[in-house]
Protein backbone atom coordinates (compact mmCIF):
# COMPACT_ATOMS: atom_id res chain seq x y z
CA UNK A 1 0.00 0.00 0.00
CA UNK A 2 2.49 2.07 1.11
CA UNK A 3 4.71 1.90 -2.22
CA UNK A 4 1.57 2.15 -4.36
CA UNK A 5 1.39 6.02 -3.11
CA UNK A 6 4.63 6.65 -3.23
CA UNK A 7 4.26 5.74 -6.71
CA UNK A 8 1.26 7.87 -6.86
CA UNK A 9 3.29 10.56 -5.06
CA UNK A 10 6.27 10.21 -7.87
CA UNK A 11 3.82 10.60 -10.60
CA UNK A 12 1.96 13.32 -9.73
CA UNK A 13 5.45 15.22 -8.86
CA UNK A 14 6.67 14.23 -12.21
CA UNK A 15 3.86 15.42 -13.99
CA UNK A 16 3.30 18.60 -12.07
CA UNK A 17 7.21 19.26 -13.18
CA UNK A 18 6.89 18.94 -16.35
CA UNK A 19 4.85 21.05 -16.60
CA UNK A 20 6.04 23.64 -15.13
CA UNK A 21 9.31 23.74 -14.00
CA UNK A 22 8.90 25.63 -10.98
CA UNK A 23 6.97 22.55 -9.07
CA UNK A 24 10.84 20.57 -9.43
CA UNK A 25 11.60 22.07 -6.17
CA UNK A 26 9.05 19.37 -4.92
CA UNK A 27 11.25 16.42 -6.44
CA UNK A 28 14.29 18.40 -5.02
CA UNK A 29 12.82 18.13 -1.30
CA UNK A 30 11.80 14.46 -1.28
CA UNK A 31 14.99 13.32 -3.31
CA UNK A 32 17.91 15.72 -2.04
CA UNK A 33 19.22 13.31 1.32
CA UNK A 34 19.25 10.30 -1.09
CA UNK A 35 21.48 11.52 -3.90
CA UNK A 36 23.74 13.42 -1.65
CA UNK A 37 24.28 9.95 0.22
CA UNK A 38 24.95 8.36 -2.92
CA UNK A 39 28.10 10.95 -3.19
CA UNK A 40 28.70 11.12 0.25
CA UNK A 41 29.61 7.22 0.45
CA UNK A 42 31.90 7.40 -2.65
CA UNK A 43 33.61 10.70 -2.17
CA UNK A 44 36.31 11.98 -0.17
CA UNK A 45 35.44 15.31 1.12
CA UNK A 46 31.80 16.99 1.96
CA UNK A 47 32.67 19.75 -1.17
CA UNK A 48 33.04 17.05 -3.60
CA UNK A 49 29.64 15.21 -2.43
CA UNK A 50 27.92 18.61 -2.53
CA UNK A 51 29.29 19.49 -6.17
CA UNK A 52 28.29 16.36 -7.39
CA UNK A 53 24.93 16.68 -5.81
CA UNK A 54 24.21 19.84 -7.53
CA UNK A 55 24.95 18.36 -10.60
CA UNK A 56 22.84 16.06 -10.59
CA UNK A 57 20.20 18.32 -9.60
CA UNK A 58 20.44 20.25 -12.51
CA UNK A 59 20.78 18.03 -15.48
CA UNK A 60 17.35 16.32 -13.94
CA UNK A 61 16.24 19.46 -14.22
CA UNK A 62 17.29 20.16 -17.66
CA UNK A 63 15.52 17.16 -18.90
CA UNK A 64 12.60 16.13 -16.26
CA UNK A 65 10.43 16.63 -19.56
CA UNK A 66 12.31 13.47 -21.63
CA UNK A 67 11.69 11.36 -18.01
CA UNK A 68 9.25 9.10 -18.67
CA UNK A 69 7.36 6.74 -16.37
CA UNK A 70 8.28 3.21 -16.24
CA UNK A 71 7.36 1.83 -12.98
CA UNK A 72 10.69 2.76 -11.44
CA UNK A 73 10.61 5.45 -9.09
CA UNK A 74 12.21 9.00 -9.48
CA UNK A 75 14.79 8.34 -7.66
CA UNK A 76 16.13 5.24 -9.71
CA UNK A 77 16.41 7.77 -12.56
CA UNK A 78 18.29 9.86 -10.22
CA UNK A 79 20.95 6.86 -9.39
CA UNK A 80 21.02 6.57 -13.16
CA UNK A 81 22.23 9.92 -13.52
CA UNK A 82 24.47 9.86 -10.35
CA UNK A 83 26.15 7.14 -11.74
CA UNK A 84 27.03 8.67 -14.71
CA UNK A 85 28.27 12.40 -12.49
CA UNK A 86 30.26 9.90 -10.77
CA UNK A 87 31.98 7.63 -13.64
CA UNK A 88 33.04 11.13 -15.16
CA UNK A 89 34.12 12.43 -11.92
CA UNK A 90 36.20 9.51 -11.63
CA UNK A 91 37.62 9.43 -15.09
CA UNK A 92 38.57 12.86 -14.61
CA UNK A 93 40.47 11.80 -11.26
CA UNK A 94 42.15 8.73 -13.22
CA UNK A 95 40.59 6.16 -11.69
CA UNK A 96 39.46 2.67 -12.91
CA UNK A 97 35.61 3.47 -12.93
CA UNK A 98 34.91 0.11 -13.90
CA UNK A 99 36.35 -1.33 -10.36
CA UNK A 100 34.93 1.65 -8.65
CA UNK A 101 31.46 0.98 -9.25
CA UNK A 102 31.80 -2.75 -9.10
CA UNK A 103 30.86 -1.52 -5.62
CA UNK A 104 27.93 0.73 -6.19
CA UNK A 105 25.82 -2.32 -5.99
CA UNK A 106 26.74 -3.58 -2.60
CA UNK A 107 26.26 0.09 -0.78
CA UNK A 108 22.32 0.48 -0.71
CA UNK A 109 21.99 -0.57 2.73
CA UNK A 110 24.89 2.15 3.44
CA UNK A 111 23.04 4.79 1.47
CA UNK A 112 19.67 4.50 3.53
CA UNK A 113 21.07 4.58 6.59
CA UNK A 114 22.94 7.89 5.67
CA UNK A 115 19.42 9.03 4.67
CA UNK A 116 17.86 8.15 8.21
CA UNK A 117 21.08 10.25 9.84
CA UNK A 118 20.72 12.81 8.22
CA UNK A 119 16.24 12.93 8.83
CA UNK A 120 17.66 11.43 12.50
CA UNK A 121 19.77 14.91 13.26
CA UNK A 122 16.53 16.90 12.35
CA UNK A 123 14.64 15.58 15.08
CA UNK A 124 17.20 16.32 17.90
CA UNK A 125 16.86 18.54 20.73
CA UNK A 126 17.85 22.15 19.76
CA UNK A 127 20.31 22.44 22.07
CA UNK A 128 21.95 19.08 20.59
CA UNK A 129 21.13 19.37 17.01
CA UNK A 130 23.25 22.66 17.38
CA UNK A 131 26.36 21.28 18.88
CA UNK A 132 25.87 18.50 15.83
CA UNK A 133 25.76 21.01 13.10
CA UNK A 134 28.54 22.96 14.47
CA UNK A 135 30.58 20.24 15.71
CA UNK A 136 30.54 18.19 12.65
CA UNK A 137 29.22 19.89 9.52
CA UNK A 138 30.86 23.48 10.57
CA UNK A 139 33.84 21.79 12.39
CA UNK A 140 33.75 24.15 14.83
CA UNK A 141 36.43 22.99 18.39
CA UNK A 142 34.14 22.66 21.64
CA UNK A 143 35.72 25.92 22.89
CA UNK A 144 34.35 27.73 19.93
CA UNK A 145 30.72 26.12 20.24
CA UNK A 146 31.05 26.96 24.14
CA UNK A 147 31.76 30.86 23.58
CA UNK A 148 28.60 30.76 21.05
CA UNK A 149 26.39 29.67 23.37
CA UNK A 150 27.60 30.59 26.78
CA UNK A 151 28.14 27.19 28.50
CA UNK A 152 31.01 25.65 29.65
CA UNK A 153 33.58 23.10 27.42
CA UNK A 154 32.39 20.34 29.75
CA UNK A 155 28.95 20.89 29.22
CA UNK A 156 29.28 20.77 25.52
CA UNK A 157 30.79 17.77 25.72
CA UNK A 158 28.38 16.41 27.72
CA UNK A 159 25.78 17.57 24.92
CA UNK A 160 27.55 15.98 22.15
CA UNK A 161 27.70 12.81 24.31
CA UNK A 162 24.31 12.62 24.82
CA UNK A 163 23.54 13.42 21.05
CA UNK A 164 25.77 11.16 19.64
CA UNK A 165 23.60 8.24 22.07
CA UNK A 166 20.32 9.75 20.70
CA UNK A 167 21.08 9.50 17.09
CA UNK A 168 22.69 5.49 17.41
CA UNK A 169 18.97 4.97 19.47
CA UNK A 170 17.21 6.35 16.70
CA UNK A 171 19.12 4.57 14.12
CA UNK A 172 18.30 1.32 15.85
CA UNK A 173 21.96 0.66 17.35
CA UNK A 174 22.92 0.17 13.44
CA UNK A 175 25.94 2.34 13.62
CA UNK B 1 34.33 5.60 33.97
CA UNK B 2 31.79 8.44 34.89
CA UNK B 3 29.42 10.60 32.41
CA UNK B 4 31.80 13.00 32.18
CA UNK B 5 35.08 11.47 31.93
CA UNK B 6 33.52 9.06 28.60
CA UNK B 7 32.21 12.57 27.39
CA UNK B 8 35.72 13.46 28.02
CA UNK B 9 37.43 10.78 26.15
CA UNK B 10 35.23 10.79 23.38
CA UNK B 11 35.27 14.09 22.34
CA UNK B 12 39.56 13.16 22.24
CA UNK B 13 38.82 10.96 19.79
CA UNK B 14 36.59 12.89 17.74
CA UNK B 15 39.31 15.51 17.79
CA UNK B 16 42.16 12.64 16.60
CA UNK B 17 39.38 12.09 14.13
CA UNK B 18 39.24 15.54 12.35
CA UNK B 19 43.31 15.31 12.53
CA UNK B 20 43.09 11.88 10.62
CA UNK B 21 40.16 12.77 8.45
CA UNK B 22 39.35 9.47 8.28
CA UNK B 23 37.10 6.83 9.32
CA UNK B 24 38.34 5.29 12.78
CA UNK B 25 40.20 2.52 13.36
CA UNK B 26 38.36 0.72 16.16
CA UNK B 27 34.68 -0.44 16.39
CA UNK B 28 33.81 2.25 18.57
CA UNK B 29 30.17 3.02 17.55
CA UNK B 30 29.61 6.63 18.41
CA UNK B 31 33.24 7.21 16.81
CA UNK B 32 31.68 6.15 13.53
CA UNK B 33 28.63 7.57 13.67
CA UNK B 34 30.88 11.10 14.28
CA UNK B 35 32.70 10.66 10.83
CA UNK B 36 29.20 10.17 9.10
CA UNK B 37 28.10 13.27 10.67
CA UNK B 38 31.25 15.16 9.32
CA UNK B 39 30.00 14.43 5.84
CA UNK B 40 26.27 15.22 6.70
CA UNK B 41 25.72 18.68 4.23
CA UNK B 42 25.75 22.32 5.01
CA UNK B 43 22.53 23.37 5.72
CA UNK B 44 23.34 26.71 3.29
CA UNK B 45 24.19 24.19 0.56
CA UNK B 46 21.17 22.96 0.21
CA UNK B 47 19.26 25.70 0.63
CA UNK B 48 21.32 27.59 -2.10
CA UNK B 49 21.41 24.71 -4.41
CA UNK B 50 17.21 25.15 -4.18
CA UNK B 51 17.30 28.32 -5.11
CA UNK B 52 19.67 27.88 -7.95
CA UNK B 53 17.54 24.96 -9.59
CA UNK B 54 14.34 27.39 -8.85
CA UNK B 55 15.92 30.10 -10.62
CA UNK B 56 16.89 27.90 -13.16
CA UNK B 57 13.50 26.76 -13.61
CA UNK B 58 12.06 29.99 -13.92
CA UNK B 59 14.08 30.74 -17.00
CA UNK B 60 13.09 27.48 -18.75
CA UNK B 61 10.26 28.14 -20.97
CA UNK B 62 6.92 25.89 -20.10
CA UNK B 63 6.61 26.09 -23.78
CA UNK B 64 9.53 23.91 -23.96
CA UNK B 65 7.38 21.31 -21.67
CA UNK B 66 5.06 18.78 -22.71
CA UNK B 67 1.50 20.02 -22.73
CA UNK B 68 -0.64 18.26 -19.37
CA UNK B 69 -1.93 15.98 -22.21
CA UNK B 70 0.97 14.77 -23.64
CA UNK B 71 2.74 14.51 -19.75
CA UNK B 72 -0.44 12.56 -18.47
CA UNK B 73 0.32 10.25 -21.71
CA UNK B 74 3.74 8.84 -21.02
CA UNK B 75 3.79 9.28 -17.04
CA UNK B 76 -0.04 7.45 -16.55
CA UNK B 77 -0.29 5.41 -19.63
CA UNK B 78 -3.09 4.84 -21.78
CA UNK B 79 -5.08 1.62 -22.65
CA UNK B 80 -3.87 -0.73 -24.22
CA UNK B 81 -3.33 0.12 -28.48
CA UNK B 82 -1.90 -2.75 -29.20
CA UNK B 83 -3.80 -5.78 -27.43
CA UNK B 84 -2.38 -8.16 -30.29
CA UNK B 85 1.15 -7.90 -28.57
CA UNK B 86 -0.11 -8.49 -25.21
CA UNK B 87 -2.85 -11.40 -26.05
CA UNK B 88 -5.77 -9.37 -25.30
CA UNK B 89 -8.33 -10.62 -27.33
CA UNK B 90 -11.12 -8.60 -28.14
CA UNK B 91 -12.67 -10.73 -31.76
CA UNK B 92 -13.77 -14.56 -32.27
CA UNK B 93 -10.43 -15.19 -33.14
CA UNK B 94 -7.22 -15.27 -30.71
CA UNK B 95 -4.82 -12.20 -31.07
CA UNK B 96 -1.26 -13.58 -32.20
CA UNK B 97 1.63 -11.32 -31.47
CA UNK B 98 3.82 -12.16 -34.78
CA UNK B 99 0.76 -10.39 -36.51
CA UNK B 100 1.40 -7.17 -34.66
CA UNK B 101 5.30 -7.35 -35.42
CA UNK B 102 5.10 -8.27 -39.29
CA UNK B 103 2.47 -5.35 -39.97
CA UNK B 104 5.09 -3.11 -37.37
CA UNK B 105 8.17 -4.26 -39.36
CA UNK B 106 6.68 -3.68 -42.75
CA UNK B 107 5.39 -0.04 -41.85
CA UNK B 108 8.74 1.21 -40.29
CA UNK B 109 10.02 -0.06 -43.48
CA UNK B 110 7.64 1.62 -45.54
CA UNK B 111 8.66 4.65 -43.47
CA UNK B 112 12.00 4.18 -43.19
CA UNK B 113 12.08 4.19 -47.53
CA UNK B 114 10.06 7.52 -47.29
CA UNK B 115 12.22 9.21 -44.97
CA UNK B 116 15.63 8.17 -46.54
CA UNK B 117 14.43 10.09 -49.51
CA UNK B 118 13.30 13.36 -47.97
CA UNK B 119 16.21 13.47 -45.74
CA UNK B 120 19.05 12.41 -48.75
CA UNK B 121 17.28 15.74 -50.52
CA UNK B 122 16.78 18.00 -48.20
CA UNK B 123 18.65 17.31 -45.03
CA UNK B 124 21.55 19.87 -44.09
CA UNK B 125 24.96 18.59 -42.47
CA UNK B 126 25.67 20.49 -39.63
CA UNK B 127 29.15 20.27 -38.10
CA UNK B 128 30.12 21.62 -35.00
CA UNK B 129 33.61 21.76 -33.36
CA UNK B 130 34.77 23.96 -30.03
CA UNK B 131 37.15 26.37 -30.36
CA UNK B 132 39.56 27.28 -27.28
CA UNK B 133 41.47 30.76 -27.38
CA UNK B 134 42.30 33.07 -25.41
CA UNK B 135 39.85 36.26 -25.42
CA UNK B 136 40.06 39.75 -24.35
CA UNK B 137 39.45 39.73 -20.59
CA UNK B 138 37.47 42.38 -19.67
CA UNK B 139 36.61 42.36 -15.47
CA UNK B 140 33.11 44.07 -15.26
CA UNK B 141 33.25 47.58 -13.01
CA UNK B 142 31.93 47.34 -9.78
CA UNK B 143 28.22 47.50 -8.96
CA UNK B 144 28.19 45.23 -12.08
CA UNK B 145 24.19 43.96 -12.29
CA UNK B 146 24.98 40.45 -12.64
CA UNK B 147 28.47 39.41 -11.16
CA UNK B 148 28.43 35.95 -10.87
CA UNK B 149 32.20 34.84 -9.12
CA UNK B 150 31.06 34.70 -5.21
CA UNK B 151 32.27 34.84 -1.44
CA UNK B 152 31.17 35.25 1.95
CA UNK B 153 31.93 33.71 5.43
CA UNK B 154 31.69 34.95 8.58
CA UNK B 155 32.42 33.77 12.15
CA UNK B 156 28.51 33.68 13.03
CA UNK B 157 28.84 36.98 14.59
CA UNK B 158 25.08 38.39 15.00
CA UNK B 159 25.87 41.49 12.71
CA UNK B 160 26.13 41.98 9.38
CA UNK B 161 29.72 42.09 7.84
CA UNK B 162 31.07 45.56 7.56
CA UNK B 163 31.42 48.02 4.71
CA UNK B 164 35.04 47.58 3.19
CA UNK B 165 36.70 46.78 0.28
CA UNK B 166 37.83 43.05 -0.49
CA UNK B 167 41.88 42.50 -0.56
CA UNK B 168 43.82 41.69 -3.73
CA UNK B 169 42.30 38.80 -6.05
CA UNK B 170 45.38 35.13 -6.10
CA UNK B 171 45.12 32.06 -7.15
CA UNK B 172 45.64 30.79 -4.28
CA UNK B 173 44.03 32.00 -0.90
CA UNK B 174 46.74 31.50 2.19
CA UNK B 175 44.17 33.45 4.64
CA UNK B 176 41.22 34.51 3.98
CA UNK B 177 39.76 38.02 4.81
CA UNK B 178 38.88 38.73 8.25
CA UNK B 179 37.26 42.40 9.86
CA UNK B 180 37.59 41.12 13.41
CA UNK B 181 40.96 38.74 13.97
CA UNK B 182 39.75 36.24 16.62
CA UNK B 183 43.89 34.72 16.62
CA UNK B 184 46.33 37.17 17.68
CA UNK B 185 48.99 35.05 16.85
CA UNK B 186 48.31 32.88 13.58
CA UNK B 187 50.57 30.30 12.87
CA UNK B 188 51.18 31.22 9.62
CA UNK B 189 51.77 34.81 8.70
CA UNK B 190 50.43 35.69 5.16
CA UNK B 191 48.38 38.42 3.75
CA UNK B 192 44.75 37.81 3.51
CA UNK B 193 43.56 37.47 -0.22
CA UNK B 194 40.15 36.20 -2.03
CA UNK B 195 40.58 33.73 -5.09
CA UNK B 196 39.93 34.95 -8.59
CA UNK B 197 42.44 35.67 -11.50
CA UNK B 198 45.08 37.95 -10.27
CA UNK B 199 44.19 40.64 -12.72
CA UNK B 200 40.85 41.30 -11.80
CA UNK B 201 40.66 44.90 -10.15
CA UNK B 202 38.55 45.83 -7.26
CA UNK B 203 38.99 49.19 -5.35
CA UNK B 204 41.14 48.79 -2.74
CA UNK B 205 41.32 51.10 0.74
CA UNK B 206 43.09 50.10 4.11
CA UNK B 207 39.14 48.67 5.88
CA UNK B 208 38.53 45.37 5.26
CA UNK B 209 34.87 44.44 4.09
CA UNK B 210 32.04 44.11 2.27
CA UNK B 211 31.91 46.62 -0.86
CA UNK B 212 27.88 46.71 -0.69
CA UNK B 213 27.45 45.94 2.81
CA UNK B 214 25.44 48.84 4.84
CA UNK B 215 27.19 48.58 8.07
CA UNK B 216 30.14 50.48 9.53
CA UNK B 217 30.39 48.76 12.94
CA UNK B 218 33.30 45.75 12.43
CA UNK B 219 31.84 42.80 12.17
CA UNK B 220 33.00 39.47 10.16
CA UNK B 221 28.65 38.79 9.35
CA UNK B 222 26.86 35.91 10.64
CA UNK B 223 28.28 33.66 7.75
CA UNK B 224 30.90 30.77 8.67
CA UNK B 225 34.05 29.56 7.36
CA UNK B 226 36.76 32.34 7.90
CA UNK B 227 35.69 35.32 5.08
CA UNK B 228 32.84 37.88 5.57
CA UNK B 229 29.54 37.61 4.82
CA UNK B 230 26.52 35.75 5.40
CA UNK B 231 26.72 32.57 3.71
CA UNK B 232 29.73 30.49 3.45
CA UNK B 233 33.29 30.41 2.28
CA UNK B 234 36.32 31.98 2.60
CA UNK B 235 35.47 35.04 0.41
CA UNK B 236 33.56 38.44 0.80
CA UNK B 237 29.67 38.93 0.13
CA UNK B 238 26.56 37.49 0.19
CA UNK B 239 27.12 34.30 -1.86
CA UNK B 240 28.90 31.19 -1.11
CA UNK B 241 32.85 30.39 -2.02
CA UNK B 242 36.10 31.95 -2.23
CA UNK B 243 35.41 35.22 -4.23
CA UNK B 244 33.68 37.97 -3.66
CA UNK B 245 30.12 39.36 -4.37
CA UNK B 246 26.58 37.18 -4.30
CA UNK B 247 27.52 34.37 -6.68
CA UNK B 248 29.39 31.34 -6.25
CA UNK B 249 32.90 30.15 -5.81
CA UNK B 250 36.01 32.05 -7.01
CA UNK B 251 36.25 35.36 -9.16
CA UNK B 252 33.74 38.53 -9.01
CA UNK B 253 31.42 39.69 -11.52
CA UNK B 254 33.05 38.44 -14.82
CA UNK B 255 35.59 36.76 -12.90
CA UNK B 256 36.27 34.41 -15.30
CA UNK B 257 39.81 32.86 -16.04
CA UNK B 258 41.61 31.96 -19.33
CA UNK B 259 43.20 28.95 -20.19
CA UNK B 260 47.17 28.18 -19.32
CA UNK B 261 48.88 28.92 -16.15
CA UNK B 262 46.84 25.63 -14.59
CA UNK B 263 43.77 26.62 -16.13
CA UNK B 264 42.18 23.36 -18.24
CA UNK B 265 39.79 23.96 -20.79
CA UNK B 266 36.17 22.59 -20.27
CA UNK B 267 35.46 19.84 -22.69
CA UNK B 268 31.24 19.47 -23.68
CA UNK B 269 29.44 16.36 -22.26
CA UNK B 270 25.95 17.00 -24.00
CA UNK B 271 26.20 19.21 -27.86
CA UNK B 272 23.37 18.36 -29.80
CA UNK B 273 23.89 19.97 -33.37
CA UNK B 274 21.85 23.47 -34.02
CA UNK B 275 19.37 23.49 -36.55
CA UNK B 276 19.62 25.07 -40.03
CA UNK B 277 17.69 27.93 -40.83
CA UNK B 278 14.79 27.81 -42.98
CA UNK B 279 16.22 31.46 -44.64
CA UNK B 280 19.77 30.07 -45.00
CA UNK B 281 18.63 26.04 -45.85
CA UNK B 282 16.61 27.76 -49.20
CA UNK B 283 19.33 30.25 -50.01
CA UNK B 284 22.09 27.19 -49.61
CA UNK B 285 23.90 29.57 -47.71
CA UNK B 286 26.72 28.15 -45.71
CA UNK B 287 29.27 29.96 -42.82
CA UNK B 288 30.95 29.50 -39.72
CA UNK B 289 29.27 31.46 -36.53
CA UNK B 290 31.48 32.42 -34.22
CA UNK B 291 30.22 32.57 -29.98
CA UNK B 292 32.23 33.80 -26.97
CA UNK B 293 31.12 32.55 -24.05
CA UNK B 294 31.51 31.60 -20.52
CA UNK B 295 31.80 27.97 -19.25
CA UNK B 296 30.82 28.52 -15.38
CA UNK B 297 32.53 26.52 -12.83
CA UNK B 298 28.67 24.15 -12.62
CA UNK B 299 29.64 23.13 -15.94
CA UNK B 300 26.75 25.73 -17.59
CA UNK B 301 27.03 28.45 -20.38
CA UNK B 302 26.40 31.93 -19.83
CA UNK B 303 27.05 35.39 -21.80
CA UNK B 304 27.02 34.19 -25.08
CA UNK B 305 28.01 36.78 -27.47
CA UNK B 306 28.60 36.33 -31.34
CA UNK B 307 32.33 37.27 -31.96
CA UNK B 308 31.80 36.41 -35.70
CA UNK B 309 28.54 36.77 -37.50
CA UNK B 310 27.16 35.29 -41.01
CA UNK B 311 23.12 36.16 -41.06
CA UNK B 312 20.54 34.65 -42.45
CA UNK B 313 19.54 33.40 -38.79
CA UNK B 314 22.42 31.19 -38.47
CA UNK B 315 23.54 33.19 -35.23
CA UNK B 316 20.21 33.22 -33.74
CA UNK B 317 20.45 28.75 -34.37
CA UNK B 318 23.85 28.32 -33.42
CA UNK B 319 23.18 30.28 -29.63
CA UNK B 320 19.82 28.37 -29.47
CA UNK B 321 21.91 24.93 -29.70
CA UNK B 322 24.82 25.99 -27.45
CA UNK B 323 22.76 27.28 -24.71
CA UNK B 324 21.47 23.67 -23.98
CA UNK B 325 25.07 22.73 -24.18
CA UNK B 326 26.68 20.84 -21.11
CA UNK B 327 30.25 21.27 -20.13
CA UNK B 328 32.60 19.28 -17.97
CA UNK B 329 33.93 22.75 -16.24
CA UNK B 330 37.33 24.01 -16.18
CA UNK B 331 39.49 23.56 -13.58
CA UNK B 332 42.02 25.27 -11.65
CA UNK B 333 43.97 23.79 -8.59
CA UNK B 334 41.59 20.90 -8.65
CA UNK B 335 38.60 23.67 -8.35
CA UNK B 336 35.95 24.14 -11.23
CA UNK B 337 36.30 27.92 -12.20
CA UNK B 338 34.56 29.91 -14.66
CA UNK B 339 36.44 29.51 -18.00
CA UNK B 340 35.80 32.46 -21.45
CA UNK B 341 35.99 30.12 -24.53
CA UNK B 342 34.93 30.63 -28.01
CA UNK B 343 33.02 27.84 -30.10
CA UNK B 344 32.73 28.15 -33.72
CA UNK B 345 29.68 26.82 -35.13
CA UNK B 346 30.60 25.04 -38.48
CA UNK B 347 26.84 25.02 -40.97
CA UNK B 348 27.70 23.02 -44.13
CA UNK B 349 24.88 21.94 -46.81
CA UNK B 350 25.48 18.44 -48.66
Amino acid sequence: MEILERESDDRSLIEAAQNEPARFAALYDQNFDRVYAFFARRVSSRDEAQDLTAEVFHQALASIRTFKWQGAPFIAWLYGIAANVLSKHWTKQGKHVEEELSGLSSMGGEMERSVMLAKAVETLLPDQKHVILRRFVDQKSIREIAQELGRSEGAIKQLQLRALENLRAKLGGTI
Amino acid sequence: MNREQLAEELDLKIEALGTMNAHPSTPEPLLHLAAELRMLPREEFRNDLREQLMERAESLEVGEYPTSAAAHEFAFGQPDLSPAFSRQQFGALPADPRNFLFSFLSHAALVAFIASGIWAAHSPAVRNRILISELTYAPLPVGDIAPHGGGGGGDHSAMQASHGTPPKFSDQQLAPPAIVVRSESPKLQASPTVLGPPDLKLPQSNQLGDLFSPNVMPSNGSGSRGGIGDKSGTGIGTGVGSGVGPGYLAGYGDGVYRLGKGVTAPHAVYDPDPEYSDEARRAKYQGNVLLSLVVDATGHVRDIRVARSVGMGLDEKAIEAVQKWKFAPGMKDGHPVAVQVSVEVNFRLY
